[in-house]
């Protein structure tokens, strides 16, 4: 074996555990994480196909299973549970492994899992696209998938706690908690959801609240704190630099467990609700002012002094680009809410640019940030272009900006357009068509950054480009390496057996 | 002490409470809903979907028209929906006590379809409709739904039923005859109609 | 109507009460002593305070 060079400072102790829960992530989350950029290549083609028939109606046309009303669910329920989900587990996998010092619980299960998570998506998918689907927004798939995801989602939550309960450290950082929240909250959301839609036990305009109930929270309490907690560890790490105010964090992580389960009914304004929902539903969204600030100031103030260091670090720049999209999607939400701004841009595609400026601009792009940290350590392998991550990042960057700033302000005139009666529908239809058609544009331009990502990750993954020279790892050969690996867990195993 | 059980005890606190009052109270003030019988006709409102018109909600939520459509109309003053002409008065609640699912709809990239059926009431305009939305609404994205059709061959006469399209969108020797789906769907859509005086409607 | 008013003001009195309440508790307990090491916790010698971990492949370190 060879030996180990010591960086400065560095105790063989520290350095060797990091290595060791890195590697036990290894399997479970490269899967969790190669399934949901392979749904995210899937998403986009369904992305673009929908884009495009939305101005040219008679793009693919007259093939049932591609109609709008199919594919435009079918783009939503992948870039959810495809991407979005599945990211999400593999980043808070590997995070609650580092942040609890401890190796990844029953790795095979959670590999296993990630199977099962795949199978219920590509089943999702193909009932949809026969016609299955059950257009109730994000809970398309149809009744018998759920298992598919509530199973994943409760093995997860166990592995969570597991690890966290078994943390010797005494300080909690405070990713954890939001990383613990979010994976109680998804399976009680996910099960609740399917229950009462499918089981027939909420009747009426209750559908309506129940569905939008479970699809704000998806974002809120399940993508969000995610995406949280990882710009809430990745930027200090990358930086060097201690979260700006820790004390702060804690009133961000509480007041949104509170305030943002209340936002859901936002997107029912003006409908047949009882007025206090809805209210109730504005004054939660209000109050969503007061943990973004609180993000906002310890992201944003971290950031002082090291901005440098956007330049130098692909993890800085998708990660601090995400959380100022979350700074500005959430300013956005709350101001949104409120029912005058709502009388305009209900209905519209405002709300679309909101949400792809939320889900892609903010979480997306942290994930990516996520991925483009993890996957070196886990695979102690190095990222094969520089260009290429610059192509994915600029094309992701640009295109959603453009996306969003376009489909804003298309959807602010529609809505002043559709409330005045002496202008015609197709008026507004005739309008929003060339913003439409800048839409697939800029989603051409995600998709080739996306393609551009998926390469990148498909050759670290393969270990197409070898190259050990990354801040974290050793300057040693692969063989060495395992062995090394290998040595330490016997000399652990002989310890714990001594006592 | 791990204060693990505490956490996630607080969490779920937090799911539970809203889950009670965003899902749990409405539903059960939805309970009291009843239908109310129209004096002059005994028939009553809202009623259920049955026939043809039910099995036009399917093919309606297959085909994804939610999408597009919604099916509710905002109050007067809020919005343009009334003075547009479609509703006379907002949807309530009680509107869609029978509706399983619901299909209100989140986007109007089309018009409002709550009372489509008040507004267009003709078979015929919703075969050419959707057949193709170019021929009654020129400039539509909406796309065509040319697979609730068939096509069959012309012999001496137009078989009853047949579509008659304008002659710029007709095919020579063949006529355009809906399908099942097509005659469920515009069945269903013509039994959009919540034009029904109900008391809490008023404003 | 009334009895879903009350409903809601009852459980937002109830909520807020059970918030000063934890507030109190966390601060009793010394929940809010030393925090600054909370958020230095995920730094080690081998990564410590000041160094940058993240960089361009094939760049200059």
């Amino acid at each position: 074996m060879s030996s180990l060079p010591e960086g400065p400072n560095e105790s063989k102790l520290e350095q060797i555990s990091r290595i060791l829960i890195d590697d036990s992530s290894r399997v479970p989350v490269s899967l969790w994480f190669a399934s949901s950029v392979f749904w995210l290549l899937m998403g986009s083609l369904a992305a673009m196909i929908s884009s495009v028939k939305l101005h040219h109606p008679d793009f693919l046309g007259n093939i049932e299973w591609l109609t709008f009303g199919r594919i435009r669910p079918v783009h939503l329920d992948i870039v959810f549970f495809g991407w979005s989900s599945m990211a999400a587990v593999g980043c808070l996998l590997w995070l609650q492994a580092r942040l609890c010092h401890v190796k990844l619980p029953w790795p095979l299960m959670l590999s296993g899992m990630a199977m099962v998570w795949n199978v219920g998506v590509c089943v999702g998918v193909m009932a949809v696209l026969a016609g299955h689907g059950s257009s109730i927004e994000y809970l398309e798939f149809p009744a018998y998938c759920a298992p598919f995801f509530a199973i994943p989602a409760l093995a997860v939550l166990a592995a969570n706690v597991k690890m966290y309960l078994t943390k010797e450290s005494q300080h909690t950082y405070v990713s954890q908690w939001y990383l613990l929240a979010a994976t109680v909250w998804l399976p009680i959301l996910y099960v609740t959801a399917m229950f009462c839609t499918y089981f027939g036990l909420v009747q009426g305009v209750s559908q309506a609240i129940t569905n939008w109930w479970f699809g704000h929270n998806a974002l809120g309490l399940w993508v969000t704190p995610v995406a949280v907690a990882t710009a809430y560890y990745l930027i200090p790490k990358v930086t060097g630099k201690p979260v700006h105010s820790y004390h702060l964090s804690l009133l961000g992580f509480w007041t949104l467990a509170i305030f943002y389960n209340w936002a859901g009914t936002h997107h029912l304004t003006g409908g047949p609700l009882p007025a206090w929902t809805i209210t109730v539903g504005v004054v939660g969204s209000m109050m969503m002012f007061i943990p973004v600030i609180t993000v906002a100031i310890n992201h944003h103030m971290t950031m002082r002094g090291v901005f440098h260091m956007l330049k130098t670090s692909p993890t800085l720049r998708f990660t601090v680009f995400g959380s100022v999209m979350y700074t500005v999607a959430s300013f956005q939400g709350s101001l949104e809410a409120l029912r005058s701004h709502q009388e305009i841009t209900h209905f519209t595609q405002f709300t679309i640019g909101h949400a792809h400026i939320g889900l892609y601009g903010f979480f997306s792009m942290i994930m990516f940030g996520a991925m483009y940290y993890i996957f070196p350590r886990i695979t102690n392998n190095e990222w094969s272009s520089a260009r290429l991550i610059k192509v994915h990042f600029w094309g992701s960057s640009i295109g959603v900006l453009a996306y969003g700033i376009g489909l804003c302000w298309a959807g602010w005139w529609q809505g002043l357009m559709m409330n005045d009666p002496s202008i015609p529908f197709l008026q507004t239809v005739a309008y929003i068509r060339p913003y439409l058609l800048m839409r697939s544009v800029s989603g051409a331009g995600m998709t080739i950054a996306h393609i551009a990502f998926a390469i990148s990750v498909w050759r670290i993954l393969s270990r197409h480009h070898f190259v050990m020279s990354g801040p974290t790892l050793f300057t040693t050969t692969r063989p060495a390496w395992r062995e090394f690996v290998n040595e330490q867990e016997k000399r652990e195993q002989a310890e714990l057996e001594a006592q | 002490m791990n204060r693990t059980p505490f956490i996630i005890f607080g969490v779920f606190l937090t799911i539970a409470f809203s889950l009670s009052g965003l899902v749990l109270i409405p539903n059960w003030q939805f309970q009291e809903h009843q239908p109310v019988i129209n004096p002059r006709d005994g028939s009553q409102y809202p009623a259920p979907y049955f026939g043809m018109a039910l099995q036009g909600r399917d093919v309606y939520v297959d085909q994804g028209c939610l999408y597009c459509h919604t099916q509710q109309v905002r109050p007067k003053g809020y919005g343009g929906d009334i003075r547009r002409n479609w509703g006379n008065r907002r949807t309530v609640a009680r509107d869609y006590m029978y509706e399983y699912p619901i299909l209100l709809g989140t986007m109007r990239t089309g018009p409002d379809l709550a009372n489509i059926g008040a507004r267009q009431p003709s078979r015929d305009w919703h075969y050419l409709h959707l057949y193709n939305p170019q021929i009654t609404s020129a400039g539509s994205i909406m796309p065509r739904f040319q697979y609730l059709f068939r096509t069959i061959k012309a012999g001496e006469l137009a078989p009853s039923g047949a579509i008659a399209l304008p002659p710029a969108f007709q095919s020579e020797g063949t006529h355009i005859v809906p399908t099942a789906r097509g005659e469920q769907l515009v069945e269903y859509l013509r039994a959009q109609n919540r034009t029904f005086p109900l008391p809490e409607a008023k404003q | 109507m009334f009895l879903i008013s009350m409903l809601i003001w009852a459980t937002a009195l109830l909520g807020a009460v059970m918030t000063v309440w934890a507030l109190a508790w966390a601060v009793k307990r010394g929940e809010f002593r030393n925090l600054r090491q909370g958020a230095a916790s995920i730094f080690d010698a081998g990564e410590p305070i000041g160094r940058q971990t993240d960089f361009f492949p094939g760049a200059k370190r």
